[in-house]
């Protein structure tokens, strides 16, 4: 079983990381879109009111110094406040942003292990009593992250299903993978903290297993914690067949279309893409469109053209 | 609370969805808090024969039913068309991105629905939720375009029956947001829900020619024929010029020739043609600021060069490049270093931003908003102003297209700030405000009984919160300044305060920024701005 668990972790691991990929890289290839963008630009120098360059006159003329650092900042703790639902509707964000928190932390807390297990490999003996810091240090922030997550991941869970069924205009837009998956989040997130308090809570078994995944011997487990673990990995692999990877193209989406006010400049790259973008055929069947025509030649139709003429 | 409209009711009810019921709208201060008469009128039989109001009893585009099934089915086939192309590179790159991010990850948390002025006006009306048009959407998409089996489609609420009953009510609901975009400023997933109502627009539009008149045949056709979506032709245009000539020298005494096709000028100033046919005082006050400033600028008499309307930007990405491809021509033809444009909210996004995209080469002619040109004009002194003369109750209302969605929020403040002592923000503001109402066409849509829609509904918000910026005013013998620097949203608050009666009862005016610019010249000796009515 402990074998069967290892080859499952990395079986999870390789899909999650590869499908996040393969959909990452999808939306980045998409080709560059007329500007759509929506103040505040958060990196744009007055960016508290919500003004971009475009108020200064011949903004061309001038530089548009852009604070990447900032947006990245904002764009990132929005994971760890979700203002927006507070604002909106409290009762929602008391469960959801437990939930969403619970998420990042057992990410963070499966790093950790990864990073302690390679300790341990290397001779760190980590626990409440360890001779060194660092072992006394990462035993206590595993114990923070993943007692954290277990425990927002169960009460967030189970609030969600909560709040999803209790309130009307979310219970109107739900559909029932929404409660499979709030389901499925507790089984998991419930599971690990029985396992947690119940029956490994100094989370010797964790370390023990992340030092077995890298040291590839397979792990003595109580069955509590491998059933915990089973269900942990199958989590991994359906994580992306979900919304989830809003979680990395909400970063995108605010960078690529929100924020995204740079001009086009004559021989520019972006130019460029333009102009081949422009010269494929479009194929839109209203009267008002040529048929086989490019983007470019039904946008300068010169039919239109003839038909001004005759007007004057 | 009114009654749940769902996704099926769309395709299975074959009643009118929802009926507007007064006594749910939003309530207003007094002495609009009196329920007279139904906010709207009710369409004829006649009409309603003729034109499809299944969805809230108004009509934008009114289709005609189809005759036959044969028809039907046509209808339904040429919708899937045009949808499936939604999703490819060469017919849809300009939107494909956003349009994308929004149907895949919007995970209808419901988070946009209190920030859309009309949901909430409407006494939150399901069917105006933000979320409403992306989700009926997103169910033809996974039966009809993706083809996902029943099981997964049941799995995630998927289904739906495509009618010809459920298109038409589609279409009208696309044409039941304003495209202010407050939805998509709040989303913390980035998703934006008003492109989706104009990504349904398009199709309606690129595909299967259907859109409301006023914004396609009279508006973006007729502009790209004559010249102007108001029917004005160059010929016309040279009246009317003469016309605000004499108009300038009958009010200030001064004889100033507004310069038109002057080849080799600095910048081609480009304005909105509704200021030529209904708001000239518009463009006198801007030719007064510009000629005692020494700007150095014409305008156009050239098709497309005299209007800076581009209604494609709401509803088709073809005559949206037209447009734009056409002023660009025009200025290009002009020798002009630049092009500016006057005070019309639309034309700034679409002129200044997003054409920014369709443009290359030696199109690609530097353009700007005038407002910040104005502002240096204010503040540095090159004309002499009084504050006094302008001073009575002000409030400055944010054009969406200017303001949330391409960032001018300061220049007018600081000339308000200046020049209007009795100077006040609305609540919110700046990118925060609300619509005025009239947004994405709705301004210039007078057909049937849509106007008492975008009256009661859609404009609600901006009324009651204009009213709540002068609260401390509120009677008549106050006369009361509504600064709304675009052509647009002048339009709206005309029909608005009208429908109202704002003027009558709270003694509310509207006008343009140029407008209380030139009333405080201290050498201009009659008051420029006339407390009448129009």
């Amino acid at each position: 079983m402990g074998t069967l668990i290892i080859v499952l972790t990395y079986i999870a691991y390789v899909l999650i990381v590869t499908i996040y990929t393969i959909k990452v890289r999808k939306w980045l290839k998409m080709p560059p879109h007329i500007r759509w963008d929506l103040y505040p630009v958060i990196h744009e120098k007055h960016y508290r009111y919500g003004g971009s360059y475009y108020e200064e006159q011949e903004w061309w003329t001038k530089p548009r110094p852009k604070n990447r650092w900032r947006s990245l900042l904002y764009s990132l703790k929005d994971n760890f406040y979700m203002g927006e639902y507070y604002k909106k509707n409290p009762l929602y964000w008391l469960f959801l942003l437990p939930w969403h928190l619970s998420f990042i932390f057992i990410i963070a807390f499966h790093i950790l292990c990864f990073f302690a297990a390679v300790s341990m490999a290397c001779g760190l003996e980590i626990g409440a009593s360890s001779a060194s810091l660092s072992g006394q240090s990462f035993y206590y922030i595993l114990l923070v992250t993943g007692g954290f997550s277990f425990i927002a991941g169960t009460c967030g869970s189970l609030g969600m299903i909560f709040i999803r069924l209790y309130d009307r205009s979310l219970r109107t837009f739900s559909m029932p993978m929404n409660f499979f998956n709030y389901i499925f989040f507790l089984i998991v997130y419930g599971s690990g903290l029985i396992a947690w308090l119940a029956f490994d809570p100094t989370l010797d078994e964790y370390r023990t297993y992340w030092l077995g995944l890298i040291t590839l011997s397979a792990p003595a487990l109580h069955p509590m914690t491998l059933l915990h673990i089973v269900l942990f990995d199958l989590f991994l692999i359906y994580l992306p067949f979900t919304r989830s990877t809003h979680y990395i193209t909400r970063i995108l989406a605010y960078f690529f279309i929100r924020w995204d006010d740079e001009p086009n400049q004559r021989g520019s790259k972006m130019e460029g893409q333009i102009i081949e973008l422009l010269g494929q055929k479009v194929s839109w069947g209203a009267p008002h469109i040529a048929q086989g025509k490019s983007w470019a030649e039904v946008a300068t139709e010169p039919g239109f053209i003839a038909i001004k003429k005759d007007s004057k | 609370m009114n009654r749940l409209i769902k996704i099926e009711d769309f395709s299975s009810c074959r009643e009118q969805l929802v009926e507007i019921d007064p006594a749910e709208l939003i309530p207003l201060p007094p002495p609009y808090d009196k329920i007279e008469k139904p906010p709207i009128r009710k369409l004829t039989d006649d009409q309603l024969k003729r034109m499809d109001a299944s969805l809230d009893g108004v009509v934008a585009i009114g289709l005609p039913p189809p005759s036959g099934p044969e028809e039907e089915k046509a209808f339904i086939d040429k919708f899937l068309a045009g949808l499936a192309k939604l999703f490819t590179v060469e017919n849809n790159w300009t939107f494909l991105q956003p349009l994308v991010h929004t149907l895949e990850y919007c995970v209808k948390c419901q988070i946009c629905s209190d920030s859309c002025p009309t949901y909430i006006a409407s006494g939150k009306q399901e069917i105006y939720r933000p979320t409403m048009r992306p989700e009926i959407l997103r169910r033809i998409i996974s039966k009809y375009i993706k083809k996902e089996n029943s099981l997964v489609r049941k799995f995630k609420s998927s289904d739906i029956d495509l009618t010809w009953q459920t298109l038409a009510r589609l279409a009208e609901l696309a044409y039941r947001c304003t495209l202010c975009r407050r939805c998509a400023q709040v989303c913390p997933i980035g998703c934006d829900n008003a492109l989706i109502s104009r990504e349904i627009r398009k199709i309606f539009s690129q595909e299967m020619g259907i859109a409301p008149k006023e914004i396609h045949e009279k508006g973006s056709v007729q502009q790209l024929r004559v010249g102007s979506s108001t029917g004005m032709t160059s010929a016309a245009l040279k009246n009317i010029l003469e016309f605000v000539e004499e108009e300038i020298e009958e009010k200030t005494g001064r004889k100033i020739k507004i310069p038109l096709d002057k080849k080799g000028a600095d910048m081609l100033i480009i304005h909105n043609a509704g200021e030529f046919m209904a708001w000239p005082e518009n463009l006198e006050a801007f030719a007064i600021i510009l000629d005692a400033a020494g700007v150095d600028y014409t305008l156009s008499s050239e098709i497309a060069g005299y209007d800076s309307v581009n209604y494609g930007v709401w509803y088709d990405d073809f005559q949206f490049a037209r447009v734009a491809i056409l002023q660009s021509q025009v200025a290009r033809a002009l020798g002009v270093r630049k092009i500016s444009l006057g005070e019309c909210g639309h034309a700034h996004k679409a002129g200044i931003v997003i054409a920014d995209r369709v443009l290359v080469g030696d199109l690609n002619i530097p353009r700007e908003s005038t407002l910040p040109l104005l502002e240096e004009i204010v503040m540095s002194g090159k004309i002499k102003l009084d504050p006094g003369r302008n001073n009575f109750p002000v409030t400055l209302h944010d054009p969406c297209n200017m303001v949330r969605l391409m960032g001018i929020v300061e220049p007018q403040r600081r000339i308000l700030r200046k020049i209007a002592p009795q100077f006040r923000e609305m609540t919110p503001h700046g990118v925060e405000n609300y619509c005025c109402g009239g947004g994405s066409g709705f301004a210039i849509t007078q057909s049937t009984n849509f106007p008492d829609w975008r009256n009661a509904v859609s404009g609600r918000m901006k009324f009651k919160q204009i009213l709540e910026a002068f609260q401390d005013v509120p009677g008549p013998e106050v006369k009361k300044y509504v600064c709304a620097p675009c052509s647009n949203c002048k339009g709206q608050f005309r029909d608005m305060f009208e429908y109202y009666g704002a003027w009558k009862k709270s003694g509310i005016m509207y006008g343009g920024l140029v407008e209380l610019i030139v009333n405080a010249m201290v050498d201009i000796e009659k008051p420029f701005h006339q407390w009448e009515w129009h």
